[in-house]
């Protein structure tokens, strides 16, 4: 074999071999797979955890800024009655809307998906699902609750509680069992959650973990997110 | 020469290569093994010119029949069911690995000589100034 023939061999090799490695990067890119599912799952969760590094930050911030608005107006306000009785009347109003941390007497029941045994029938009776916690909710405010939290989100008047496949949500933040319930209230009232014949006793009785207790003095987070109103207008 | 055919070939195959469309995904995983086989034999024929025993048409054999034969074997290994191209890879990749060891042992073996001269020649010049 003469030397020329030699390297028009080795060229088309080079050819070939690049051709095909630029083929197989362009349909990977192409099909959007990536070779290791592992890596890109890793990436997402990193970027996840970056985003709510950022968030936590920014609103811890917004926290600041708002501790310093509150001493502005208190400040602006010490020295004229109606004014203060304005100061009051926002206070009051941020209580309701779920815009400040309030603590109090209450109890707090705590839902957990059952074990269950061998005798369980259908296993979806065990979990808790997002129907139940409504019921509790439900429950809570007919006994006068004047403040509930789920898991550390607050419920206000924009609050949703839906299934989300095999998680909660409520205020659009996924939570899962253990489900805590906290509610401000009378607890002798509140309690009668557990009454016999009651609903969390109709939980208990499907195999549900079920915990109440009372409290004298129990903290209930604000609500973190944003209420908007776009479209409600007041009727003059 | 040998270097700069091989440029060349490499050269004008990214160009086509960018502008050839794109094949199936189902086809994709015959093509990575075939990749992965010729690069082997890439290796190998490095090696072999490092020791001095390379056969072109051994190396040309290899590129293209191990290309070729483990498309086959993966092909059959779909057929039957049984992950065949998972054993190529670790053959070939393995191989790989120890033809890249004995490169850079060669190389590191080479500088190393290359150096002790340089350093002996020094001293010697040394002596000589003094």
């Amino acid at each position: 074999m003469n030397k020329k023939l030699e390297l028009v061999i080795l060229g088309i090799m080079g050819f070939i071999l690049v051709i095909a490695v630029s083929i197989q990067i362009k349909t990977v890119n192409y099909n959007g797979t990536t070779v290791n599912s592992n890596q890109a799952e890793s990436d997402l969760k990193s970027q996840v955890l970056r985003m709510k590094e950022k968030y936590e930050n920014q609103y811890a911030e917004l926290e600041k800024i708002e501790k310093e608005l509150e001493k502005a107006r208190e400040q602006a306000t010490s020295n004229n009655t109606e004014l203060t009785e304005l100061e009051n009347k926002i206070k009051q109003d941020n209580i309701l809307l779920g815009n400040t941390d309030v603590k109090g007497s209450g109890i707090t029941v705590t839902l957990t998906d059952g074990k269950g045994d061998d005798s369980v029938l259908d296993v979806e009776n065990l979990l808790v699902h997002a129907e139940n916690v409504l019921a509790i909710v439900n429950e809570m405010k007919n006994a006068g609750a004047e403040a509930i939290s789920i898991n550390g989100q607050r419920l206000v008047n924009t609050t949703a509680i839906s299934c989300d496949g095999n998680v909660i949500v409520v205020n659009g933040e996924k939570i899962s069992s253990p489900i805590e319930i906290k509610a401000i209230g009378l607890p002798e009232l509140l309690s009668t959650l557990d009454r016999p014949g009651g609903t969390l006793e109709y939980f208990l009785s499907l195999g549900k973990a079920v915990d109440v207790k009372k409290y004298s003095n129990i903290d209930i987070p604000k609500y973190t997110g944003v209420t908007s109103f776009k479209y409600a207008k007041t009727v003059e | 020469m040998v270097f700069i055919a091989i440029l060349i070939g490499c050269i004008l195959g990214a160009i086509v290569g960018i502008n050839v469309p794109t094949i199936s995904y189902s086809y994709s995983s015959y093509l990575a093994i075939a990749i992965v086989a010729a690069l082997d034999s890439v290796f190998g024929g490095i090696t072999g010119v490092l020791k001095r025993e390379f056969d072109f048409k051994i190396f040309i054999s290899g590129f293209f029949c191990n290309s070729i034969l483990s498309i086959l074997l993966t092909y059959l290994g779909n057929k039957l069911d049984v992950d065949i191209y998972l054993a190529a890879i670790v053959v070939f990749v393995g191989r790989m690995f120890l033809n890249l060891t004995i490169i850079r042992k060669y190389y590191i073996d080479k500088w190393s000589k290359k150096y002790q001269e340089y350093k002996d020649r020094r001293k010697t010049t040394e002596k000589q100034n003094l």
